[in-house]
């Protein structure tokens, strides 16, 4: 898992790559737990070289997302690959997460 | 005609991609479809995480004997460990209507065991806990 962050137009761009399962979602806690307390809370998460999450994928993005709107931003996901669209869509996550097909749609959408 | 397929791993979560890639390798030399594959890989990630995370809790960490059988129309999962036994369907399922605020963080790995899988069944036993499951394809 390589975890990558990229500044557009006030927006963070958190770029992963790999599989997010429960070796490795502790680490991407972090980093977006990091962001949004050092006050970054406009985030888009660049999901485009992720192939596997399972419900531990799940969970950060909730509870990244819950913080980053609490302080007033939010949590957006782009390039969403079809296999992890599929976990997105079965657990009820596209009803409550943004998604945008692109990075550059998703951060032009923070205004 | 039926092959079967077995790997043993430590009960830790570095084995989790030995996992998956295992039923990625079996698979593809039947022809799997691919959103087929990537169902089976996670149904047994979410399965083998409660067995790291919750039935060996508290013990030393032991083996997942992770076994199954491709047939032409289906595949049959059977997860067996020897830590605590674990009854999946006492498990709450998650609100999937709840507003984000309400939303849990627990409860979805199972939750999309029974979404992706069919004839789940538990057996808890002094040899042992054995998950199994079903997943019907067409080839």
């Amino acid at each position: 898992m390589n975890i990558q962050d990229i500044q557009k137009n006030g927006v963070t761009v958190v770029q992963f790559s790999g599989s997010i399962d429960a070796l490795t979602a502790p680490a991407i806690t972090e980093h977006l737990g990091g962001l949004i307390s050092s006050g970054q809370i406009r985030l888009v998460v660049d999901l485009g070289g992720v192939d596997f999450t399972s419900s531990a994928g799940l969970r950060l993005l909730l509870g990244a997302v819950k913080d980053a709107r609490a302080g007033g931003g939010d949590l957006r996901l782009a390039a969403v690959q079809p296999d992890v669209m599929k976990v997105l869509k079965i657990s009820g996550f596209t009803n409550i997460l943004k998604l945008f097909e692109n990075v550059d749609d998703a951060v032009a959408s923070f205004g | 005609m039926s092959q079967r397929f077995q790997i043993t791993r430590a009960a830790e979560l570095e084995s989790l991609q030995m996992f998956r890639d295992f039923i990625a390798e079996c698979c593809a030399h039947h022809n799997i479809p691919n959103e087929i594959v990537f169902e089976l890989k996670l149904a047994v990630d979410e399965a083998c995480t409660n067995i790291i995370q919750h039935g060996y809790k508290g013990m030393d960490p032991g083996s997942i004997v992770l076994a199954f059988r491709i047939e032409p129309d289906r595949i049959l999962v059977q997860i067996t460990d020897f830590g605590h036994a674990f009854e999946p369907a006492s498990a709450p399922a998650p609100d999937l209507n709840a507003a984000l605020e309400d939303r849990e963080l627990g409860g979805l790995g199972l939750f999309l065991i029974y979404q992706t899988m069919d004839n789940i069944d538990y057996q808890a036993s002094q040899d042992g806990n054995t998950l199994t499951f079903t997943k019907y394809y067409r080839p």
